[in-house]
């Protein structure tokens, strides 16, 4: 059965039936293999997307449900010939990346965050990244690094992170 | 000074992943490929009465059935004991049975659940206490007649590995009248890897030859063990890794890929092969539980003169890593400390539970945990001040470790002096009067670089860059991304950016050990580093001619060959690799490593593979806990890491490393629990109920990075990645030990297992009543004989 | 055995389509609506039905409506859009902590109000007990037209409401209360609690508890009420050790579950400390209204 979408801009027709998981759909069909399903649960963030302006775990969106919606991964983030998208640039500066599995939903989580709160505190870096495991890092760069990107989008002098 | 060497320089793979643009094995998606799935079984233990593969082999779709017939071979690392598929006897649940490979997913799922398998059904040994009973099954009837592929262990019905240590005489020590006996019980549960990208491979058949792509951290062991079980020629497993999405050890053996290789060979198409999530969570190769008791016989003026240890390790269904791994106790849980007398048993016990393998800091983390509570009881018992009494203790230069191998140096003591320098300088944690029991803890550790051999080439192109072709893999940790290529770039004066790194790939690269055992960067950093060695004796010959100067007087610089002391008298390595193209043909290097073989004192160490460490690497961590009396819950207040790592070549990915590895122990030691019900499943079946650290769950670690011990790795490296999970288990531990002034005796401390201890709850109370009253009960060999053996 | 046919998934704009198509497929059909919970039936080795009628795009169903007495709220509402509305809501404090604590961000996303009261087999539900301590109405709309009941009442009824029933819509009142909602993860966040409290209280102008309504979560396999809680801690102020000591010696009426995240034994253990979690909570808002 066919499915419409737009996905990253573009609008899309997919096949496939109305409950397969979205993300599944998006690796598979669309060839959007940034989207990740490590654990398929909703559970470790890894597929996050976002479906029009919410930010979901795309393992639990039954691609029924998302037809005629718009779909945004994280191959939106930044041009593929241009540069990386401030946050991205932020994860790079920071030498946060180890394996880099949980990054496309790291970064898509910490976009909703940023769109909502473009100030946020710590506490607020930590809440947003309640759904996403990152089994490498110990986080704290990741964190560090939302930090620094929405202190230079919002123009906030650095201060201490601690 | 280098500008190479001890510099933070970025990952070049890190703009590729945050794009999302990286390609892991689970994002293969070549045309043609075909899904594969495996018929496990469902039951923990049974004989086997039927199999019937027909009703697969009609289903739509599906176009290869394999099974036992299709696989002769069995594998394993000492013994050989492990075949692919179920033969006779189903030992685990879980275990494959038969694998299916379709145009689907969904038909080759739906044919191997098509698959008629008959169990007879036994009753699971789930438990070491019950593989160990006198009356129990044995779990491998005929275990006599398995290959051995290392010779030494003793082995018995269940108990499929045995190493012993000896040294000094226990019994005189213990028998002293100026000592005290103390006495400590532990016990560490499974943890899972979980790393993010499952285990996963794709399989072909090309021109006679197996070609798998796969997510594994020891192409080389993969190639050799896939051989083996399929009853082929090694040289007929080519096996090449794109990134891996996260090892931590699970990634260390042969998994998926002779399935795979099977199904493709049998359908003449590739074949993907990947575990789901929950097959993941029943078979991964965690860290095996652990049982531990340790006594030891001290003054009271805090000498150890006599420590004891039985060690039983969970190796579940089949051997795999953990009868390698009992000659780690010797090092972790006899390490550390000078003893005047030792006598450690460690046994890999057969279960029907799913295999366990390795993981980061493998046998450290629960002996470094159960010797530090046990350190700290010395020290309650003896009124002794904890940081003090480890400071007096500790191993430094000349000391004798468990097998009587002799310390260099003394690391220990200075990093302990260095961690309360590190505690002084920030402000201490705060005790608010919130109801709330604080405790500290500082702990010390002892593990290892697992060196072993190594191969690299480098290839100096025409245009001046230099190509290194090893078998590393880039899980994650950065070795292949940082430290290596600046390695290589600081041996032939290059940018980092002009040294290509291959990906693994056993048709173009030599041998290898594999990455893991924090011996990515001593072993193909020392390969590299030799390699590059030929490359500079051949390009400056051919520099000497072109500058008429003696090669001996050459130095390699910024992309030049220069005369030393003459900065006008150079010439550009691309002129010099040019100049090769016409005079002698391309220059390369090769090179090699592996230990340097330290050995165990004659007839201390039994059964061990690991008899003395070539590489030790020390940490000393500390950490501030709160603990909720009414709840059960323990918050990090603080942690604190000094590690010793030789040389930092980059320090800003060794602290990544650090605070990655510190968070998988927090992980261990509070949060991850695997349980086993009663028929042999795991509770756990996904990330809802496997709880790993989020990043509101984790303090930043703050470190201090200890150079300068002796190490014969490349420019005095030693390996960073591994070493800081190994005391957080300890650290976390004691703390809590200290918070609640009640001993911990067993990992994880989940909210409702603080709590039962803080109630004196009996279902927390530890009794190994399966572990023999002292050494002489709880080993195979006659013990006499091995006393005999070490002199006594 | 046969290849399962994939499931349908049918969406319409109606409340009154959805119900006769439910009614029509018969038991192999279900209500969806946030569907985080159904697609992952396969995990739990749980096949999925032949159809799903979804809930999603039915514009009354995603509407919440202030009539000044009540706040009606459809159940294809999601938690992050209830806890967005609720800030204007003092008095439903319970529901909106409810709402923006549960699970994850991106599950809140998703997740709805009706998926939260109709999923049996969560007991770790966080807007059951929530709603139950507000005194919420569930309305139902079914083949005979739409009825109304207690939340509690459906809660004990709903594996046998007849075929074609939806749960369209929670309807609160809105009472002169303070009330709060406390929760026992095993992490700071993220995993499912091993207890909810919620609570709600009118206070009189001297801080008197003049009624109360306790629910408590995943304790027992359902949320339920605990009116014994509730009448000792009325015709008094506010007092939160008092409270942890009453729940202490009531818990009693407590049958604990064991699941793989907590032994029966620490539910009931710890629940006189989450009362006191949302009793504190409680005198906090009490205190903060009257000042």
């Amino acid at each position: 059965m066919t499915t419409e979408l737009v996905v990253n801009g573009e609008a899309r027709r997919v096949h496939a039936d109305p409950m397969t998981p979205l993300a599944r759909v998006l690796r598979e069909e669309l060839h959007l293999r940034g989207t990740k399903a490590a654990c398929g649960e909703g559970f470790c963030g890894s597929c996050t997307v976002f479906v029009d302006d919410d930010a979901v775990a795309s393992c639990l969106v039954p691609l029924g449900m998302a037809e005629g919606r718009s779909v945004r991964t994280v191959e939106s983030l930044a041009d593929p010939a241009g540069a990386l998208s401030p946050l991205q640039q932020a994860m790079k500066d920071n030498d946060a990346v180890q394996c880099g599995m949980c990054f496309p939903g790291m970064l898509m989580s910490l976009t909703a965050l940023l769109e909502a709160n473009p100030a946020p505190e710590r506490r607020d870096v930590h809440e947003a990244l309640v759904g996403n495991i990152c089994r490498c890092t110990g986080y704290d760069r990741i964190v560090d690094a939302a930090l620094t990107a929405a202190r230079a989008a919002t123009g906030t002098k650095e201060e201490d992170a601690s | 000074m280098s500008d190479v060497i001890g510099v933070d320089l970025p990952r070049r793979d890190a703009e590729d992943k945050l794009r999302g643009r990286t390609v892991f094995t689970v994002d293969a998606a070549e045309g043609g490929l075909l899904h594969a799935a495996l018929r496990r079984s469902e039951v923990p233990a049974g004989r086997i009465v039927s199999i019937d593969l027909e009703p697969a082999r009609r289903m739509p779709g599906v176009r290869a059935v394999v099974s036992a017939a299709d696989a002769p071979g069995r594998y394993g690392i000492t013994i050989a004991d492990h075949p692919l598929f179920a033969v006779d006897q189903i030992r685990y649940l879980g275990e494959p049975i038969a694998a299916v490979a379709a145009e689907t997913l969904e038909q080759a799922r739906a044919a191997a659940a098509a698959i008629v398998v008959e169990v007879e059904e036994y009753a699971p040994l789930l438990t070491m206490a019950q593989a160990l009973a006198d009356d129990a099954r044995d779990l491998h009837p005929g275990w006599e007649d398995y290959d051995v592929l290392f010779e030494g262990g003793e082995r018995a019905r269940n108990i499929g590995w045995e190493a012993t240590v000896v040294r000094g005489d226990t019994d005189a020590a213990f028998a002293r009248s100026d000592v005290r006996v103390i006495e400590t019980e532990f016990v560490a549960g499974r943890q899972n890897q979980a790393p993010l990208e499952p285990r996963a491979c794709v399989a072909g058949y090309e021109n006679g030859r197996f070609v798998i792509q796969t997510s594994t951290q020891v192409p080389w062991a993969v190639r050799n063990s896939t051989a083996r079980l399929l009853g082929v020629r090694e040289a007929d497993v080519r096996v090449v890794v794109p990134p891996v999405g996260g090892g931590f050890g699970m990634k260390f053996e042969v998994s998926l890929e002779p399935f795979a290789a099977l199904l493709a060979r049998a359908a003449g198409r590739p074949v993907k092969l990947v575990n789901s999530r929950q097959e993941e969570m029943q078979t991964a190769l965690c860290r095996e539980n652990a049982e531990i008791r340790i006594r030891s016989a001290v003054t009271e003026s805090g000498e150890i003169v006599a420590r004891e240890a039985v060690v039983l390790m969970d190796c579940g269904a089949y051997g795999g890593e953990q009868p390698f791994l009992t000659s780690m106790t010797a090092h972790t849980l006899g390490g550390n400390y000078r003893l005047g007398a030792v006598r450690l048993v460690s046994r890999a016990v057969y279960t029907n539970t799913p295999p366990n393998g390795a993981f980061r800091a493998c046998n450290g983390t629960y002996c470094t945990a159960a010797l530090e509570r046990h350190t700290d009881e010395i020290c309650a018992a003896l009124g002794m001040d904890r940081v003090e009494f480890r400071r007096r203790n500790v191993l430094g230069d000349g000391d004798l470790g468990s097998t009587g191998q002799v310390f260099e140096g003394d690391v220990l003591a200075p990093m302990i002096d260095r961690m309360v320098a590190l505690r002084d300088s920030a402000a201490p944690a705060e005790r608010p009067d919130d109801g709330r029991l604080y405790g500290t803890a500082t702990t010390v550790g002892t593990w290892f670089i697992f060196v072993g051999p190594s191969a690299a080439t480098v290839n100096l192109n025409p245009d001046g860059t230099a190509t290194l072709v090893t078998a590393g893999v880039e899980i994650g940790s950065g070795s292949t991304m940082q430290a290596i290529p600046q390695l290589v770039a600081e041996s032939l004066g290059l940018r980092p950016e002009d040294v290509t790194v291959r990906a693994a790939d056993t048709d173009a690269a030599g041998y290898d050990g594999g990455v893991g055992g924090g011996r990515t960067t001593v072993s193909l950093g020392a390969a590299g580093v030799a390699a590059c060695d030929e490359v500079r004796r051949k390009v400056f010959d051919l520099a000497s001619e072109m500058l008429e100067a003696s090669p001996a007087d050459l130095v390699l610089t910024d992309g030049h060959v220069a005369v030393n002391g003459v900065p006008s008298a150079r010439v550009t390595l691309r002129e010099v690799a040019e100049r090769a193209q016409a005079v002698s043909g391309p220059i390369s290097g090769s090179g090699s490593f592996t230990g340097i073989g330290v050995q165990p004192m004659s007839g201390c160490a039994a059964g061990h593979m690991i008899g003395a460490l070539d590489l030790p690497v020390f940490a000393v961590h500390e950490c501030d806990v709160a603990v909720d009396p009414d709840t059960g819950h323990v918050e990090v207040l603080a942690y604190r890491v000094v590690q010793d790592v030789g040389r930092a070549i980059n320090p800003r990915a060794i602290r990544g490393q650090v605070q990655g590895g510190v968070v998988q122990g927090l992980g261990y030691a509070l949060h991850e629990e695997i349980t086993i019900d009663a028929r042999g499943k795991v509770r756990q079946t996904g990330f809802e109920t496997y709880r790993m650290p989020l990043s509101g769950d984790v303090v930043p670690v703050q470190l201090d990075l200890y150079e300068g011990a002796p190490s014969f790795g490349p420019l005095g490296v030693k390996g960073a990645g591994e070493v800081p999970i190994l005391n957080v288990a300890a650290a976390v531990s004691c703390a809590v030990a200290d918070a609640i002034g009640k001993p911990v005796s067993q990992i994880p401390l989940t909210p409702q297992r603080v709590l039962g201890l803080i109630l004196d709850r009996e279902d927390e109370n530890v009794e190994l009543r399966h572990i023999g009253p002292g050494w002489r009960a709880n080993v195979i060999a006659d013990p006499e004989e091995l006393m005999a053996a070490a002199g006594l | 055995m046969t290849v399962q046919t994939a499931p349908e998934l049918y969406q319409p704009t109606s409340l009154d389509d959805a119900v006769e198509r439910l009614a029509i497929a018969g038991p192999d059909a279900a209500p969806i609506a946030g569907a985080t919970w159904i697609m992952r039936s396969p995990s739990r080795g749980e096949s999925f039905l032949r159809e799903y009628v979804s809930l999603a795009r039915i514009e009354e169903l995603r509407r919440i409506e202030d009539d000044g007495a009540s706040l009606t709220i459809g159940a294809a509402v999601t938690h992050a859009r209830l806890a967005g509305a609720l800030a204007g809501y003092p008095a439903l404090e319970a529901l909106r902590q409810a709402a923006s604590a549960s699970a994850n961000p991106s599950v809140r996303r998703q997740a709805t109000v009706g998926g939260n009261l109709c999923t049996r087999d969560f007991a770790a539900a966080d807007l059951v007990p929530a709603l139950l301590s507000l005194s919420a109405r569930v309305i139902l709309a079914g083949p005979a037209g739409t009825t109304t009941a207690p939340l509690s009442r459906f809660l004990a009824t709903r594996d046998t409401q007849p075929q074609g029933t939806v749960l369209a819509h929670v309807s609160v009142p809105l009472a002169p209360v303070v009330s709060a909602h406390a929760r026992l993860t095993l992490r700071r966040a993220g995993d499912y609690p091993v207890a909810i409290v919620s609570v709600s209280a009118a206070l009189d102008e001297a801080g008197v508890v003049g009624s109360a309504t306790v629910a408590v979560g995943s304790v027992e396999p359902v949320a339920r009420l605990w009116p014994e809680l509730a009448s000792a801690m009325t015709g008094r102020p506010l007092d939160a050790d008092a409270a942890v000591r009453t729940a202490r010696e009531l818990a009693g009426a407590f049958t604990p579950r064991t699941s793989v995240e907590a032994d029966d034994w620490y539910r009931l253990q710890v629940l006189p400390t989450v009362v006191g979690r949302a009793v504190r909570a409680l005198e906090r808002r009490g205190r903060a209204g009257r000042a």
